[in-house]
């Protein structure tokens, strides 16, 4: 990784610290500053209040000129991460494609907090949680819930 | 005389006005007199039209700009234009009896006389306004908000001999301006001097020339070449919710600056995804070459510093639909249908000509191409073919395709010499071929060795009375006995 990106990171570190978004923690290893460990909570209102979720978030070496790549540790039932043990997420600006290099990491971690409160339905990874999310909303949050109080409590 | 001077009140205006403005100069031979160059900035570029001929004074059309405007002269926007130069001299009675005195230049001079005249005529109004107070300052705050609106000008046409001048120093205003201004790069998020930062040219977007480098030369080693866009978030964006970005032109990047060799591959790749996504592109068949066929289309990249197009990803739908419409007719790359000369093609890389539809080295325009095979047949062929199987019978041996222009049932083949039937197709013995016209267990031929004597389809007849027509009428009947059981089946339920 280059001294431009590692400086970066640093820099956004530092913002995130001065001004954390409500309702995260992170966690920042020195040794390894291209992997941060976010805590997150269910934002309140949404079908996962109460729920604490760990995310990773990973710096490719090519950052800021790539995406970082999120992924849930904790498991959750939601259409954009996927139901397998990565937990991964692929939408909206975290798309190689669509990824801008003055894109911040905040920027991410406030479209995830966002997508817990409203799923992107067509832009999901899981297309059976998607449709049940469309067609059957109380066996959603039924099943949503329950996964909290299984995995994230 | 040095306790008068001190105490005159030119002496301490102009201290004052050079404290203001740090780059008056006063006149060591004479201290009441100083001069001061103002910035001309437009807020809005002026647009400046060039004429050649503007400088004999029997040119008929001076001043009238729009009929020149009209005619092949290029307008130039300049955002610059060379300083007013303001020379004032105070007069031993100002300011209370008598006004400064000014004059007003630039150099080259551009700005026109009756401008001039209005511009130094305001001092003595303003001195007038001030009723002998001291005026300075407050005339020049005039002539620089005047500056902004070019003194009024909406539109200027200056001879040629400026042209050169007057260009030269917008661009190089403009590049000192920005060389000193500090700009907070948005990728590496560090404030970067104007000097090693670059806008550009489209979006006036600013990121520091690192960080552009960085980016740019990632995006082309990786062959991403649809990213190398303005890297701003807001860039292309619309109200409407439409994304329209364009990708950086070659000229520009080299500009930034990237290297020439970067550069080159940057347009090589570009032009050769073009060609690739294009299937009317027909590519050599020699298989060391397998460059593209010469074409208007796509020219073959010259010189990248000459090239500013900026095509956006939003011009492809356009391409993508005649891409569908060779698609559905089912044709593959080979241009199946073409004929005569429209099947030549020159590979741009080696220079063989060769044919679009069978790839042999080019056979000339009235050669029919070979090998052929049903899917590099000319469209005439195809429907002979079409026509062939359709309405002729094989021969069980050989499969010659026939068609009885008159006579009896019982066929000959005309190259295997077989002997067979024409109604149903079957092989006859050569002993006893009529056998089988005469035998009730061969239903569909019992007694009809004479039936079409004159001829198959001869009597206006649509069906073929031969083998395959046979297999067609099966078909047809056999599709309309399930139609109707199928009716049958839907009324039941």
């Amino acid at each position: 990784m280059s001294a431009g990106a590692k400086k970066r990171i640093m820099k956004e570190y530092g913002e995130c610290m001065a001004e954390t978004p409500p309702g995260m923690k992170i966690n920042f290893d020195e040794r390894n500053m291209t992997k941060w460990e976010v805590l997150m909570d269910g934002p309140d209102g949404s079908v996962y209040a109460g729920g604490h979720f760990k995310l990773e978030i990973v710096f490719p070496n090519e950052y800021p000129f790539k995406p970082p790549v999120v992924s849930f540790r904790t498991k959750i039932y939601h259409p954009n991460v996927s139901n397998d043990d990565k937990g991964s997420m692929c939408l909206g600006l975290l798309r190689p494609d669509e990824w801008k290099p003055p894109n911040k990491v905040v920027a991410v971690l406030r479209l995830i907090q966002s997508l817990m409160v409203e799923p992107n339905i067509d832009d999901a990874i899981e297309p059976s949680i998607a449709n049940e999310y469309k067609e059957n909303r109380k066996e959603f949050e039924k099943n949503a819930k329950d996964w909290v109080k299984r995995y994230a409590k | 005389m040095a306790t008068t001077e001190v105490d005159d009140e030119r002496i301490e205006e102009l201290e004052t006005l050079q404290s203001i403005y740090p780059e008056l100069t006063l006149d060591p031979a004479n201290p009441f007199s100083a001069q001061l160059d103002l910035l001309v900035a437009p807020a809005k570029p002026l647009p400046v039209t060039f004429e050649p001929d503007l400088g004999r004074p029997d040119h008929p059309a001076v001043g009238n700009t729009e009929a020149n405007n009209t005619e092949n002269a290029v307008v130039h926007r300049l955002a610059y234009l060379p300083p007013l130069c303001l020379k004032v001299e105070l007069p031993a009675q100002y300011p209370a009896e008598a006004p400064p005195k000014v004059n007003l230049t630039t150099s080259p001079s551009w700005v026109p006389l009756d401008a001039i005249e209005k511009l130094e005529r305001e001092a003595y109004l303003l001195w007038g306004e001030y009723s002998g107070g001291q005026m300075l300052f407050a005339y020049i705050s005039y002539l620089q908000e005047a500056a902004e609106t070019t003194f009024g000008l909406s539109e200027l046409l200056l001879p040629d001999s400026v042209k050169a001048e007057l260009l030269y120093y917008s661009k190089c205003t403009k590049k000192e301006l920005f060389d000193q201004e500090t700009f907070d790069c948005e990728v590496c998020l560090e404030p970067k001097k104007g000097s090693v930062c670059y806008r550009m040219e489209r979006c006036n977007h600013v990121f520091c020339v690192n960080c552009l480098q960085d980016y740019y030369n990632n995006c082309i080693k990786e062959g991403d070449v649809n990213n190398v866009k303005c890297m701003s978030t807001d860039c292309g964006k619309h109200a409407n919710g439409s994304k329209k970005e364009r990708l950086v032109s070659p000229k520009e990047l080299l500009q930034i600056p990237l290297s020439l060799e970067v550069v080159e591959r940057y347009a090589k790749i570009k032009r050769k995804k073009k060609i690739e996504a294009d299937l009317t592109i027909i590519h050599c068949p020699r298989s060391w070459c397998q460059g593209a066929m010469r074409t208007t289309k796509y020219p073959k990249i010259k010189d990248v510093r000459e090239m500013d197009d900026s095509d956006s990803e939003a011009d492809e739908p356009a391409e993508a639909s005649s891409r569908e419409e060779q698609a559905e007719s089912g044709l593959e790359r080979r241009r199946v249908g073409t004929v005569g000369m429209d099947r030549l093609a020159v590979c741009e890389d080696c220079t063989l000509a060769f044919c679009k539809v069978c790839l042999a080295s080019w056979h000339g325009d009235f050669v029919r191409c070979e090998p052929r095979d049903s899917t590099q047949l000319t469209e005439e062929d195809q429907a002979s073919l079409n026509f062939i199987m359709k309405n002729t019978s094989p021969c069980p041996t050989c499969a010659v395709p026939c068609q009885k222009s008159y006579g009896c049932n019982h066929m000959t083949c005309f190259q295997c010499k077989s002997h067979f039937c024409y109604l149903c197709g079957a092989w006859l013995t050569p002993e006893n071929p009529y056998g089988h016209f005469n035998n009730p267990r061969n239903k569909s031929c019992f007694n009809r060795l004479m039936d079409m004597a004159e001829g198959d389809m001869a009597n206006g007849a649509a069906q073929f009375g031969g083998a395959r027509g046979a297999e067609q009428m099966a078909e047809f009947w056999e599709q309309e006995a399930m139609r109707i059981q199928m009716e049958l089946n839907e009324q039941d339920s």
